[in-house]
């Protein structure tokens, strides 16, 4: 374990509410990101990894421990945020949607245009610029989502479960589409799945969560070259090693349904 | 057709699924459409003033108590002539207009101010709630003791009325925003100046315009209210006068003015509202 880590958890703990209706939702969790890998983490339901994905956001501290980013001191932001639905907003077009980051971070005017051209050239959304987002499919949503994250530049780019609104042949295609778009420029990911699929597909390493309160139960690193294509899903080694997680994950799941039986941790 | 007809029939023939006559020419579609709801919207009314005319001029009607379109019309122009409906509809909207004005801002920015201070909330709500519920029209002799007999007193209890019905509704509409908007502007490191601009008042909005149509309404209702029972001027006296002198045609000319006040105030802030939030999907 280094410090010189992008991301580093230790012994990350936070619980929800008090008294008689205390939920200890997450952790003692430690962990390491480093600087330019892609981390997904996958666990059952409610266990707690969105909440970690909150604790690094800064949107909400831990109850217990400490959280580090490793800054490389330069103007991008140090992240930014692709949240699950609900989070591009109505009232902006999708122009002024993906502009919003760098609108807040001041950005002058003319490099903000550009900036914004880019953003929605690389995910084809360049003549969907003046629609409101209600006019637009889920799929378009969300890509209007990641580009508004991608935008600022952030140093660590944290995705909460993005596509899982998305029905399967949309999230596959997606899925592809985001693995180009890193390969590009490589920035530290962390990203929250329940899919396994999309965790091998994307990941330099998974990371399996345990059943609430979530704790790292393993980790996997995944052995595929970059760059990578959607094909890899056909591999006889992407099956075997998503059979392997599974097996992990599997108890977790179960283990976490009586538990969760009803009630509901705050995401 | 027989029975038996109807039999052979779905056994030998298969059911298809075609375009109509929609699919096939949508924009001639929509054009009639819009032809017969514009008729409908003009016919409407224009039916049930020629019913009202032939009921009052074949004498089923009371013509003292019922006169008939024509005859309001004719008071109409009498009045309009003598510049006493000009005089009344200036005076009338002169105090609704700066009433609503007045009432609705301080409406907004307290509800504002409201639903984003806790304390301030929790301090002030049950009492906005209990005060809210005391009919305006009962602390006007208050105000007119206070303030004495002219507009003064009437614009502040038009705006109280407003007043009442926009912070209620603001409050609601700032604290039912969303975690999942707020949440991205707190990622992205949003202060709360641009926090306000780019999330609170676009996701309030669309309720505040609903607010501001009922608050509209309420002001109608408070001027008439208050011009019947003090001083001489404006739409609620001409009604309220018309009655004590038995003029009932001029009486009619001032309930249709002031249904057609309501309805131009309503519409137009209806209107500043739709253009104000392009991204609500109005339903038809």
């Amino acid at each position: 374990m280094s410090d010189e880590a992008k991301i580093a958890a230790r012994g990350i703990t936070r619980t929800f509410g008090a008294g008689a209706g205390l939920v200890h939702a997450l952790g003692p969790l430690d962990a390491e990101i480093e600087s330019g890998e892609f981390v997904c983490i996958v666990g059952p339901s409610g266990c707690g990894k969105s909440t970690f994905l909150r604790i690094v956001a800064g949107l909400i501290p831990p109850s217990e421990g400490v959280l580090s980013l490793g800054s490389d001191g330069g103007q991008a932001p140090l992240a930014a945020v692709v949240f699950q639905d609900y989070s591009i907003f109505p009232w902006k077009t999708v122009e002024a949607n993906v502009r919003f980051g760098l609108d807040l971070l001041r950005v002058p005017r003319h490099e903000a245009d550009t900036r914004v051209e880019r953003s929605l050239s690389r995910l084809g959304l360049t003549e969907f610029r003046k629609a409101y987002p209600g006019t637009l499919s889920g799929g378009m949503r969300q890509r209007v989502s990641i580009a508004r994250a991608l935008v600022t530049e952030p140093q660590v780019l944290l995705m909460d479960e993005p596509f899982a609104a998305l029905d399967a042949q949309l999230r596959h295609l997606l899925q592809d589409e985001l693995l180009e778009l890193w390969q590009e420029d490589r920035r530290t990911v962390l990203f929250i799945t329940h899919n396994l699929d999309e965790a091998l597909l994307l990941g330099d390493r998974v990371l399996v969560m345990s059943a609430r309160p979530g704790r790292i139960v393993g980790e996997f690193k995944v052995p595929f070259e970059r760059p990578r294509s959607g094909d890899i899903r056909r591999s006889p080694e992407f099956a075997a090693m998503e059979s392997e997680i599974w097996d992990l994950l599997r108890s977790e799941v179960a283990a976490g349904i009586p538990a969760t039986g009803g009630t509901k941790v705050p995401a | 057709m027989t029975a038996v007809d109807l039999q052979r029939n779905t056994t030998s023939r298969r059911i298809e699924r075609k375009p109509g006559p929609v699919e096939r020419n949508p924009r001639a579609f929509m054009r009639r459409r819009r032809i017969i709801d514009n008729l409908l919207r003009i016919g409407a009314p224009i039916l049930l003033i020629v019913a009202w005319q032939l009921v009052v001029s074949t004498g089923l009607l009371d013509r003292r108590f019922w006169p008939a379109p024509t005859d309001v019309l004719l008071s109409f122009q009498e009045n309009v002539a003598t510049g006493r409906l000009a005089e009344a509809l200036v005076s009338s909207m002169t105090r609704i207009l700066l009433g609503y004005l007045i009432g609705s801002v301080a409406g907004i920015l307290g509800g504002i101010a409201l639903g984003v201070f806790r304390p301030l909330r929790i301090a002030l709500e049950p009492i906005i709630s209990a005060v809210y519920t005391v009919p305006k029209l009962a602390i006007l002799p208050l105000l007119l003791l206070l303030f004495g007999l002219g507009d003064v007193p009437k614009i502040i209890l038009i705006a109280l009325g407003v007043f009442f019905v926009t912070i209620i509704s603001t409050i609601a509409a700032v604290t039912s925003i969303p975690e999942g908007y707020l949440e991205p502007a707190r990622s992205f490191g949003a202060n709360r100046v641009q926090t306000f601009r780019h999330i609170i008042v676009p996701a309030i909005m669309p309720d505040i315009f609903v607010a501001l149509r009922l608050a509209a309404g309420q002001a109608v209702l408070l001027m008439i209210g208050i011009e019947f029972v003090q001083g001489d001027e404006g739409l609620g006296y001409m009604i309220w006068n018309s009655w004590q002198l038995f003029l009932a045609d001029r009486m009619y000319v001032g309930i249709v003015s002031v249904a057609l006040v309501g309805v131009v105030f309503q519409t137009t802030v209806k209107w500043i509202g739709q253009r104000l939030t392009p991204w609500e999907k109005p339903r038809n």
